[in-house]
């Protein structure tokens, strides 16, 4: 049975559990990283964004078309002799699904795999009407026999060690199985199924695509169990959901060249079964099969009207978001999602299976926006869990303290900074000095949250210092404004200093415009969208980009929030159009400034090799797309760049993420901190003060040796002074 | 035509099915038997075979001590050792096999035999699927029918992620590329 957590409590609770499990963690690990590789490979030769950009069109027209092609399938089916049923509900469509069974005088079934089906809970409600149904995809079969709920949409049973399995194998066939012999295990799957195949009266399965112009479905797999599903019994049922339907088979290729490579990486399944109709059975009275094809609704259609969730639809169920998730990756399937698993699940979840499953779940996004990157078919994944989110507070009428507290708070940026400069005068007792950081954490964290060492506010924000030490460049080459954000300005402004320094000895001159607040990315990442609307509006009037050459951020966060969130914010505001459009052209990311721009020399620093290791930020290598530059402007820096496993994974830090998730937030970190110290490098480098924070934190929190710094800060060191 | 062949044989081999080229039908026939003697199996069942060609299998097999099914399969769903079938088309980029398979004899025998052994004209080896959708439009829009792609053998990964071969179909899949004469 599947039990969803359906409040925080029990959620953190859950998350505790699966934290403690070290075989998940390890296969999920191993895992993430041969898909990552064997991925790449399969999609060799071909122009993935191009591709991914064509399927995503085709889904969305036919998405607005998703009726017509019903009928359109209906009539290709029908005339080669199926019969095609719409369902309004789960209920409706395991009923219809029942009476075909019984009108048939079926009493076995054999099934293969269908996440639809999951969706509707269909073997319960057969089993409970007195039809046997056995599964007969092997991980399928295995979470049956255990009774337990998919943990990934590909690989049901990726959650379980081959000792668990042999062990179950064992206990179903009364005979000893090899707990190390996978092979032998799979051969038992075999010889036990076989009966199961020869002696249904029904084959039940899914499928993948539905081609309107033929009525043909198109069914993919590796273990061969959906062709002698669709093939050996005299009554064969598709389940599939509306969204399935595209207009014709060229769609239908389309998505099959990208559906198995991004999803196991294989260039193409073992088997692909193209059926049309009801083809020759000789276990069927009339010599022909008994096809029966149900659609399911479900809310899809409601779905596809809707402006903002109507791009969910698109999924084709290649599993990859979860594959690249990080938080999949420490608890698994069964603890990030309900019946569907991941970045989708967290989304569908909430449209299929109600706000109840979907409340805790919804939360546990670290938007790094891994998933989004490998979507095949651009579903802007974190943006929507968000939209979820949203949705979920609006329908519950109440909101949490801290979001009321920190709307109200943000969007009077005076209020604001007034606070932090407050915080910053009382926290002196908390201090240790010569560190920077506190000393013990506010009586407001739990334990739980003692995986880093949080940073003190700095003595003097960079607003303040800024008046006092701006350089005037005589004849600039060209003018700059930063856009520091919260963390640059009241926790590092030393970060803000490098760059000043940097920027003056290129002749270039820096502004720091006084009226600019924080960027809004924190409102967002707690659903508050009008605050992080204001906030936006803010923040263009104060930096007014139409005066400067470049808007340079040191945040990776702030910069692709500036860059594609204020876009998303601001679509009802054509009076900000202008100012938008300037800022988004001219904000840069430092790395980017310094290679691109000012084209820097190796002979301008001091070439000390020093070895570094680099931390890749999310919003910076996907948000902002930026990958090259900074390990250029590493090498250029006279820094010896020591290439990290994962470099591109989240360092577990999502802002409020880690305040509401820390057990989760710590683990990654720790493996990433694994992985930065395999590497033997002395400092490890980035570009994103959050990521700083988080890293630091996690370094000083184990007495590591490895110094962590703003990729600002490093190469400043190494500039030579004339 | 030779670049399609290598293309295929690469990529079929990069998913354990077994390539090799023959240059006879006489050929084709003597491996389904080595191979079914070899495997220390009993039979094969030969679906579409031409009369000749079914003959000739006849005499070899029993000369082998080996049986030819006859058609239909239903009653010999447990005991089909070898398929030996021709093949529509292949699709070199992926290195998949494409069978008509509306013959539910057809479809019985590749799915539930022990090793699949497939041949093909060379000369119907595409290099990829969209060169195929002309001739797969054409064929579903003209009544019902069952369309097959088979890209190696049998196979999973669900435990463990670990690659196992031969789960409920064929365990071997032997791909034999004629050369055209």
């Amino acid at each position: 049975m599947i039990r969803t957590a359906k409040d925080m409590k029990a959620y953190r609770k859950k998350i505790k559990a699966a934290l403690k499990n070290r075989f998940l963690r390890k296969a999920l690990d191993n895992f993430a990283s041969a898909y990552k590789v064997s991925r790449a490979k399969a999609f060799e030769g071909i122009d993935l964004p191009a591709l991914k950009g064509e399927i995503a069109r085709g889904k969305d027209q036919a998405l607005t078309v998703l009726e017509d092609l019903y009928l359109r399938f209906k009539a290709g089916a029908e005339a080669a002799g199926a019969v095609v049923h719409l369902a309004k509900t789960a209920g409706e469509a395991n009923e219809i699904i029942a009476t075909i069974a019984r009108d048939n005088g079926v009493k076995t079934i054999v099934k293969s795999k269908s996440m639809t089906a999951e969706e509707t809970h269909l073997n319960d409600h057969l089993e409970a009407r007195g039809f046997q149904v056995t599964e007969t995809d092997l991980g399928e079969w295995i979470i049956q026999l255990r009774n337990e709920g998919p943990s990934h949409m590909v690989m049901p049973a990726i959650h379980l060690s081959r000792g668990q399995v042999g062990t179950l194998f064992g206990d179903v066939t009364k005979t000893p199985v090899d707990l190390e012999d996978i092979d032998r295990m799979v051969k038992v799957a075999r010889k036990e199924l076989r009966p199961a195949f020869l002696s249904a009266d029904m084959g039940i399965s899914g499928a993948n695509m539905a081609i309107a112009e033929t009525g043909t479905l198109g069914i993919i797999s590796n273990e061969g169990n959906a062709r002698l599903t669709t093939t050996l019994p005299r009554v064969h049922v598709a389940l599939v959901g509306l969204e399935k339907l595209v207009p014709d088979l060229f769609a239908a290729l389309r998505i099959l060249r990208v559906l198995p490579r991004n999803a196991t990486g294989q260039a193409l399944t073992s088997y692909v079964s193209w059926i049309t109709g009801a083809v020759e059975c000789g276990a069927s009275a009339t010599g022909k099969k008994i096809l029966h094809i149900v659609f399911l609704d479900n809310g899809r259609l409601e779905l596809a009207r809707d402006p903002v969730f109507s791009e969910a639809l698109r999924c084709i169920r290649c599993g990859a978001c979860s594959n690249v998730c990080p938080v999949y990756g420490k608890v698994g399937g069964h603890t990030l999602g309900h019946v569907y698993i991941g970045a989708i699940g967290l989304i569908l979840t909430y449209f299929y299976h109600g706000k109840d499953n979907a409340r805790a779940i919804v939360r546990n996004c670290l938007n790094c926006q891994a998933c989004k990157s490998v979507c095949p078919v651009n579903i802007d994944l974190p943006f929507l869990i968000k939209q979820v989110y949203r949705r979920i507070l609006a329908d519950e009428g109440s909101k949490p303290v801290k979001n009321t507290i920190l709307s109200a708070v943000m969007k009077n940026r005076r209020l604001f900074h007034t606070l932090l400069r407050t915080a910053s005068a009382l926290q002196g007792p908390l201090v240790k000095k010569e560190a920077g950081v506190l000393r013990h954490l506010p009586f407001i964290f739990g334990k739980a949250h003692d995986f880093r060492t949080l940073p003190a506010l700095a003595e003097k924000p960079f607003r303040d210092q800024w008046p006092k030490i701006r350089p005037r460049i005589q004849n600039p080459r060209l003018r700059v404004a930063l856009f520091g954000g919260c963390v640059v300005d009241f926790v590092s402004p030393e970060q803000a200093l490098a760059l000043a320094r940097l920027l003056s000895a290129h002749q270039v001159q820096m502004e720091y415009p006084p009226g600019q607040s924080c960027c809004g990315l924190p409102a967002m990442m707690m659903a508050e969208e009008e605050t992080a609307a204001e906030v936006a509006v803010q923040n263009l009037e104060a930096l007014d980009p139409d005066r400067y050459d470049y808007i340079l951020v040191l945040c990776a966060s702030c910069g692709s929030h500036m860059k594609e969130g204020y876009s998303q914010l601001l679509a009802g505001k054509p009076e900000q159009a202008e100012k938008l459009h300037q800022l988004q052209d001219k904000l840069m990311d430092f790395s980017s400034f310094m290679v691109k721009v000012l084209k820097v020399r190796p002979e301008d620093f001091i070439q000390n090799q020093r070895r570094v290791a680099y931390h890749s930020p999310c919003h910076l290598c996907r948000g902002l797309g930026v990958t090259q530059e900074p390990r250029e402007l590493l090498r250029t820096a006279g820094l010896d760049y020591a290439p990290c496993k994962d470099e591109d994974v989240c360092c577990g830090f999502g802002g409020s993420y880690s305040l509401e998730f820390p057990e989760i937030s710590s683990e990654i970190l720790g493996q990433k901190l694994d992985d930065v110290e395999a590497t033997g490098a002395d400092v490890l480098v980035t570009d994103c003060p959050g990521c700083v924070l988080q890293l630091r934190g996690g370094m000083n929190k184990r007495n590591g040796r490895v110094q962590v710094r703003h990729i600002a800060e490093i190469v400043a060191d190494n500039l030579k002074t004339p | 035509m030779e670049e399609l062949m290598d293309r295929m044989k690469e990529k079929a081999g990069l998913v354990q099915a077994v390539v090799s080229t023959v240059s006879s039908m006489e050929e084709v026939l003597g491996r389904a038997v080595d191979i079914t003697l070899g495997q220390k199996g009993k039979t094969i069942a030969a679906p579409g075979l031409d009369p000749e060609s079914l003959q000739r299998l006849e005499e070899l097999c029993k000369a082998a001590g080996l049986t030819v099914l006859s058609p239909p399969f239903r009653p010999h769903l447990s005991g089909i050792h070898t398929a030996l079938t021709h093949v529509d088309w292949a699709i070199a980029e992926t290195g998949t096999l494409v069978l008509d398979s509306n013959s539910e004899d057809l479809r019985i025998a590749t799915m539930l035999s022990e090793t699949h052994m497939a041949w093909i004209p060379a000369s119907r080896i595409v290099p990829d699927a969209a060169a195929l959708s002309a001739r797969m439009i054409e064929k579903m829009k003209s009544g019902s029918g069952y369309l097959a792609f088979i890209t190696g053998p049998s196979r999973t990964a669900d435990i463990e992620r670990v690659l196992a071969i031969g789960v409920h179909g064929p365990q071997e899949l032997h791909i034999l590329m004629m050369e055209e004469t």
